[in-house]
């Protein structure tokens, strides 16, 4: 089995961990939270450690981005919660967080001729429009994901929901390419 | 037996005929120089190679249909009749408009009296044209695409495949929150690609309404949906036409086809903007042809930055093992 570095750059979570949150006073009490309802509704609280970053809505609803995995991002809706909870608002204890999205990175270490790759996996599945942006899209059904592959033979992998995903659809791509001689 | 003679040796020439025409149709690249791009001239009889110019047939017999007919039987034959139907106008051009001229079938001048009935009838008779929300879509849909195809001089073959794309994509209900003149401008851009005379997106979004940006999400929507099959666009396709605006000869052009052939043997287009590779070939080619042309005049013709031509140029001038002289 070969290494294909896969790296998970970004995990997107979310959950509900109250109702009714008074944004304003999070703003006002927390140094670091960014409120600006005028460009954007939600209140944005960032925690270093793991390091992401929580949009959390009026609606009690918490969308939390930019941890580097699935665990860390359960760890940021925790300290976000802790802290919210220690400026007396009322919220769930154990909120049930759902992951949305991973995104990874990879490499198969080979050059790739895209234009070939086009042909040999169908126009069908795939979109590959050189003059509007250099990666190639082939969407995936099982696993369920958007793979970006480009001429240096790195790939980013999207829309995934389990880690095990990118892993998946990285392997299968492989195979497929072996199989048609391209790689 | 001089008549059945005469009889076969017409049927041996009639065979020889349907064996030309055959043969014909399926030369499909130049035999001189390769190119796909070959025209029917129908005025002169002529068949052309767009890029070289050899007459590859000449007085060849239009196998069209039959417009005259001297008797019953001939009439018969004959495949059709009227004008030839068109998408590019929303009915296919299959409804009757009234004349402006104020003038009867006997061309006497119809008195003033009738002269208002005539003018209502005429208003109604152009509204009647469009009789539903779809129609006037379409109707508004295929000016546009007409304006367009003509500020961009298009070929006729090229608008009507573009009309054939929107009114498929109206068909499926896939212009539902996108704008008219959005997925007018990539169904034309769609058909140059077909007709392998591709528009750069940005020379279309400057005669369209719509950003580029749009047009090509547009593109991309449509191309997915309705299942065309386009191959990615190769450099090649746009070298005749950037030579054209440059002024460069034949020589160049063939030359800088030529470098863009091994490049790609040697994968270096791949995920390479298409018009930029075009570009620097071409920048190349005009140096080794002493026909220099500067890195701007070709940027600018080709609609990419300079710094894209030299980025370009120095990969293929590395891996090609081709040596510049300044």
């Amino acid at each position: 089995m070969r290494e294909y570095n896969i790296k998970i750059e970004n995990v997107v979570a979310s959950t509900q961990i109250g109702e009714n949150i008074d944004l304003n006073k999070i703003a006002k009490e927390v140094k670091d939270a960014e409120y600006k309802p005028k460009q954007f509704p939600g209140l944005v609280l960032r925690t270093k450690e793991p390091k992401a970053a929580a949009l959390v809505f009026r609606s009690g609803k918490v969308v939390c981005t930019g941890s580097k995995s699935v665990e860390d991002a359960r760890r940021a809706v925790k300290q976000v919660v802790k802290i919210i909870k220690s400026l007396g608002i009322k919220v769930f204890d154990e909120p049930d967080v759902k992951v949305q999205n991973i995104v990874a990175s990879a490499d198969l270490g080979v050059d790739l001729n895209l234009n070939a790759i086009a042909i040999g996996l169908g126009l069908e599945n795939i979109e590959y429009e050189p003059e509007q942006f250099p990666g190639l899209v082939y969407r995936l059904d099982n696993p369920r994901v958007v793979v970006l592959i480009f001429g240096s033979g790195k790939m980013v992998v999207t829309g995934g929901k389990e880690p095990e995903d990118a892993k998946r659809a990285v392997e299968r791509i492989s195979e497929e390419l072996t199989a048609l001689g391209l790689m | 037996m001089v008549e059945m003679e005469r009889v076969k040796e017409k049927e041996v020439e009639k065979e020889v005929e349907r064996k030309e025409i055959e043969r014909e149709e399926t030369i499909e690249l130049c035999p001189e120089c390769g190119s796909p791009r070959l025209i029917r001239d129908f005025r002169r009889g002529e068949f052309i190679c767009q890029d070289c110019g050899l007459v590859i047939e000449d007085t060849y017999i239009d196998s069209g249909p039959e417009w005259r007919a001297f008797d019953s039987e001939q009439k018969e034959k004959r495949s059709r009749v009227g004008a030839p139907i068109t998408y590019t106008i929303h009915d296919k051009g299959l409804s009757t408009i009234i004349d402006w001229s104020n003038k009867d079938y006997y061309g006497k001048s119809i008195s003033i009296r009738n002269r208002a009935q005539l003018f209502r009838l005429r208003k109604w008779q152009r509204r009647i044209r469009i009789s539903n929300a779809t129609e006037r879509n379409l109707a508004f849909a295929l000016s546009e695409l007409d304006r367009m195809a003509s500020a961009l001089g298009l070929p006729k073959a090229v608008r009507e495949n573009a009309a054939v794309i929107y009114r498929k994509a109206v068909e499926d209900n896939l212009i539902r929150g996108r704008s008219i003149e959005g997925v007018v401008a990539a169904a034309l851009y769609a058909a140059c690609r077909q007709a392998g005379v591709p528009r750069t997106l940005d020379e279309i979004a400057t005669y369209s309404r719509v950003d580029r940006k749009e047009i090509g999400r547009t593109y991309r929507f449509i191309a997915r949906e309705l299942g065309l099959k386009l191959m990615p666009t190769s450099p090649a396709d746009y070298v005749p036409r950037f030579c054209a605006s440059l002024n460069l000869s034949g020589d160049v052009q063939k030359k800088a086809i030529e470098i863009i052939k091994k490049a790609e043997e040697k994968e270096l287009t791949s995920g390479r903007g298409p018009t930029g590779v075009a570009a620097a070939a071409i920048y190349i080619a005009s140096i080794l042809s002493g026909e220099r042309r500067t890195q701007r005049e070709v940027a600018e013709v080709a609609g990419v930055t300079e710094v894209t031509i030299r980025n370009r140029y120095k990969e293929l001038a590395e891996k090609l093992g081709i040596e510049i002289i300044l």
